[in-house]
């Protein structure tokens, strides 16, 4: 008797790792649809609504903010949160999986909007978005800073954050030695070098790990100042001798300059994004390239008296007005979304201008809604209001937009030749060289 | 009591079975799917491939950085198999014959690095070669060798260089014990049979230790030529990220940055293919360079 219960317990244990090994490897493929709760029949929003956001230097209290007004306004949809610092590496199993989350906001490392729209992943949203109006009745399709980006003509993210790249410096270092403020390529020059004189430092600083904070801080706006949003275009989808135009070359002659006059911090090849911000905070440096997320991104290191000042980085030349490209984080819906009425629904319910304000006070940074006035607020950081108000005067401020961003295919190698270039390892020649191949293996 | 036939098919379905499945499982699956993935343009987020062939096999002899990345991991391979078996040898040998009374202390000490995590290491030694904080070059300038001093990481010609030193570091703990095993197992009387013959104890370590722990020696600079092979990604990924401009890059750390970064995830799966393959190759090279007769005295 015994003897035949252990055979069959034998029998079983085989089965049942038999089992788990089918399980494992049988594909999980579900069909979308198949949850049964999706809302919308009969105009009702309700269900389940899973939204995946990322949290990284805004933080995660705007989200909090609008998701729990959106449940009281639809008591009947709950939402399910998909957020933090790693989500999309957590959720990249589930869009693999096409079993996607219904809205998606497409910001941090491991997302790409790029990628998302090539491979399906988001919902068409050009006839929608033509009906969506704000608060005070205005379409939103005519009430955002910065276009959606389009691609081949249609509309699958809506630009939610309006972010800029700039170059910030300590105003209170300023004020007190008496630096100027750059407002070309030129005065910049003058000033890193009364700088490194005066305070014995390496002026510049970026981060070598991520060449992208270079390409995207200084290389954009001083192509949008050369070459305004064609040449932009042709440099972010490697247009065939885009990158080796003399306007590029003219641009990447400035970078070759900072790097033989010593403006580079020497260690900068070594630094990630943190240690190089790190080393800006402990004025070891006079100049960095970031996005508005800086002040609040290093909240906690911030030291005393230290008063963050923002300039859209200055590689215009003498005369012409300081140029920005935007940088946008968008909204979405997947494709294969459960409950696309419900998402629908929320995108309309966050698109406000008070959401608007509330997301400058909360983040620091700007919705990318016009007509939200900042200056009343004094819970924005002045540092934005500033910023704010020299972004909306043409006289000082060009706006260049890019297409969409540079695909990581292109973006990666670029980036490392700009290092060596920054490096002294390349001349500013063997740069565009390396750069217009990349953009033809790019191409290819 | 004889076991029956069936007693014993059973006992050893018992045992081999579930390792086998678990082997399937995690190791021949991924394996396998590793390989079909790498006939596919998938950029490893979406459900959406497109079977290409060998159109990867073609990208990956074309690519100009992947020599690059197969030279840099045969130096890690090269450098810190030196580096470790000959300091894990020096401790090993000092730890076990010169009678030391701190032996259990520095074995210890020696073992540390082994018991911390990879990326811990390599964090620790980021900030050890920081260009103006870190240990490196204030120790440099301490001893007045200011010229000496450079930003360790961040230059296209140290940055590799520099990543030997904190491999070496982690690894000698684990095959200084493992070489200490073998030489606690030689037996006294060759010392002293060696002695009375008038061996220096130089002579007495290659006549005698070294050939008694070739076993030993030989398994060690396998274990450390496979786990270099696939795992110096770590310390690339966490100190360098293979830069700048791919002066670090490994096999594995390129594989990354294509399969994730780049979203090219069946290139990643190609280079995957081939980290195997080099591996493979090498582990049977070296099988045949290390082939020596058991010595017994």
């Amino acid at each position: 008797m015994s003897e035949l219960l252990k055979r069959r317990g034998v029998l079983l244990f085989t089965a049942m790792l038999l089992l788990v090994f089918a399980a494992a490897c049988s594909s999980d493929d579900k069909t979308s649809g198949e949850s049964d709760d999706a809302g919308g029949e009969d105009g009702k929003i309700s269900g389940e609504l899973e939204i995946q956001y990322f949290v990284g230097g805004y933080g995660d209290s705007w989200w909090k903010e609008v998701i729990s007004d959106f449940e009281d306004e639809y008591p009947d949809v709950e939402v399910v949160e998909q957020a933090g610092p790693n989500i999309n590496d957590e959720m990249r199993s589930r869009w693999v999986a096409n079993d996607p989350p219904d809205v998606v906001y497409i910001d941090g490392a491991g997302s790409s909007e790029t990628q998302m729209v090539e491979d399906g992943q988001l919902m068409d949203l050009t006839d929608w978005v033509q009906d969506i109006e704000l608060e005070g009745g205005d379409k939103l399709i005519d009430s955002f800073i910065v276009d959606p980006g389009k691609f081949d003509g249609d509309i699958y993210t809506l630009p939610l954050v309006f972010d800029t790249w700039g170059t910030w410096y300590d105003k209170a270092l300023f004020e007190e030695k008496d630096y100027e403020v750059p407002t070309d390529f030129d005065s910049f020059m003058d000033s890193m070098e009364k700088i490194k004189d005066k305070e014995g430092i390496d002026p510049f600083v970026t981060s070598g790990e991520h060449p992208y904070y270079f390409l995207r801080g200084m290389l954009y706006p001083a192509f949008g100042a050369a070459g305004g949003d064609e040449l932009l275009a042709d440099v972010i989808t490697g247009k065939e001798g885009a990158w080796t135009s003399d306007v590029v070359l003219d641009t990447m002659k400035k970078v070759e300059k900072m790097q033989k006059e010593g403006m580079f911090d020497s260690g900068l090849g070594a630094l990630n994004h943190t240690q190089s911000q790190m080393n800006f905070l402990l004025h070891d440096n006079a100049y960095i390239p970031v996005g508005f997320w800086l002040p609040n991104e290093m909240e906690n290191d911030i030291p005393d008296g230290f008063d963050f000042g923002f300039i859209p980085s200055p590689m215009q030349d003498k005369g012409e007005p300081y140029a920005i490209v935007p940088d946008l984080r968008p909204l979405a819906i997947a494709e294969e979304a459960k409950n696309p009425e419900a998402a629908k629904a929320f995108i309309e319910f966050a698109f406000t201008r008070d959401y608007a304000m509330s997301f400058s006070e909360h983040t620091g940074a700007i919705m990318n809604l016009t007509e939200v006035d900042l200056t009343e607020n004094d819970k924005v950081p002045g540092y934005l209001t500033e910023a704010n108000e020299m972004i909306n005067d043409p006289d000082q401020v060009q706006i260049y937009e890019k297409p969409h961003p540079m695909s990581a295919d292109l973006e990666t190698p670029v980036g490392d030749a700009l290092m060596s270039l920054m490096l002294g390892n390349m001349t500013a020649e063997e740069f565009t060289e390396a750069a217009e191949k990349a953009a033809a293996d790019y191409r290819d | 009591m004889v076991q029956s036939k069936k007693q014993k098919y059973t006992f050893l379905a018992f045992c081999l079975l579930p390792t086998f499945i678990m082997f399937a499982i995690f190791t021949l699956y991924p394996l396998f799917s590793g390989l079909y993935y790498s006939f596919f343009d998938w950029s490893g987020s979406s459900h959406v491939k497109e079977f290409i062939g060998f159109d990867n096999y073609i990208k990956l002899i074309n690519d100009s950085i992947i020599p690059g990345t197969i030279i840099h991991d045969y130096f890690l391979v090269v450098t810190k198999v030196i580096g470790i078996m000959i300091l894990a040898m020096f401790f090993a040998v000092a730890l076990t014959q010169l009678k030391i009374k701190e032996a259990p202390f520095y074995r210890i000490v020696f073992f540390f690095p082994n018991i911390m995590s990879v990326v811990v290491i390599g964090i620790l030694w980021t900030f050890i070669y920081n260009p103006s904080l870190g240990l490196v070059n204030s120790g440099l300038e301490y001893l007045g060798l200011d010229s000496w001093t450079r930003p360790w990481l961040g230059s296209e010609k140290w940055a590799l260089p520099s990543l030997v030193l904190p491999s070496i570091w982690a690894g000698i703990g684990l095959f200084m014990l493992m070489l200490m095993g073998g030489i606690a197992n030689v037996s006294k009387s060759y010392y002293e049979a060696a002695e009375i013959d008038g061996a220096n104890e130089w002579q007495q370590f290659w006549k005698v230790t070294l050939p008694l722990v070739w076993p030993q020696i030989k398994i060690s600079v396998l274990y450390i030529v496979i786990t270099t092979l696939n795992g110096s990604f770590i310390i690339v990924q966490v100190m360098t990220g293979g830069g700048p401009n791919n002066a670090t890059h490994v096999m594995g750390s390129y594989l990354y940055q294509q399969a994730f970064v780049q979203y090219n995830f069946g290139y990643g799966a190609t280079i995957g293919v081939m980290i195997l393959i080099l591996s493979l190759i090498t582990v049977l090279i070296l099988q045949l360079l290390m082939r020596k007769e058991k010595v017994e005295y």
